[in-house]
């Protein structure tokens, strides 16, 4: 199964986790957003509508993303996250980082 | 992996230290048992023991999937008990205790999730075995 699907949606690059992020897909998932990262774009989009579960590489994961496209001036947001998961993410203070919305 | 549930939610379990078992585990965990049934108890629950085991494979065991892992999950009324063992050398659990991980850290929030989530938990001294208490607010049902 592919982890994540990359698409374009004008000046946007969006990937959709296809699994849950967490320690066993972090690996993978790395790489998928290293692709997105690499064409450029200056607005991350990471959409979470077929995740149920990110755990703490999850998370971290997440924020090396944010950190990469940080550093070249670019923005990230996490889309379609269930309400389980924008608790987890307001707990661990995500949400002061990127914006982040739900289902 | 074996899974042997002498009792209903008194579960003992050996895996391998591996993160991918650590995955089929729950794979087969949601579809058999499930720990409780109101959704979000149920992921603060599985989000808990996911730390407990990943910290085991990854930090205890250095992902040597030769290396077994103990679990015994334990659920009386609203009161959820995990405990992980690992035979490894023990996590240095004392690095990360009452410390919020810095804003950009990429990692190291396994123990803040703990924290923030659980009522309690507990290393021994070496660091090699956990245990995680989690009260839940009204008596929990059993799917």
């Amino acid at each position: 199964m592919t982890d994540a699907l990359i698409t374009h949606e004008q000046d946007k690059v969006v990937v959709k986790t296809a699994t849950d992020v967490v320690a066993a897909t972090v690996g993978p998932l790395r790489l998928s957003l290293r692709e997105a990262l690499s064409t450029g774009s200056s607005h991350l989009v990471v959409d979470l509508g077929e995740t149920q579960m990110v755990d703490s590489m999850g998370i971290g994961l997440l924020i090396s993303a944010f950190n990469s496209i940080s550093k070249t001036g670019g923005q990230m947001e996490i889309v379609n996250a269930s309400a389980d998961l924008l608790a987890l993410f307001k707990t661990m203070r995500m949400h002061q980082h990127f914006r982040i919305s739900g289902k | 992996m074996t899974l042997v549930a002498p009792a209903l939610l008194d579960l003992r379990i050996t895996l391998p230290a591996s993160l991918n078992a650590v995955e089929e585990f729950f794979r087969s965990f949601r579809r058999q048992h499930g720990f409780v049934s109101r959704p979000g108890e149920s992921f603060v629950a599985e989000l808990l023991l996911r730390e407990a085991l990943i910290n085991a494979v990854v930090h205890g065991c250095g992902r040597d999937g030769k290396q077994q892992i103990y679990c015994r999950i334990r659920r009386r009324g609203a009161n959820l008990t995990f405990l992980v063992r690992d035979g490894g050398e023990g996590f240095d659990w004392r690095k990360w205790h009452g410390r919020d991980s810095a804003a950009t850290a990429e990692s190291g929030r396994g123990i803040e999730i703990f924290r923030r989530y659980a009522n309690r938990y507990r290393y021994n001294k070496s660091g090699n075995c956990l245990t995680i208490w989690k009260r839940f607010s009204q008596e929990m049902e059993h799917d």
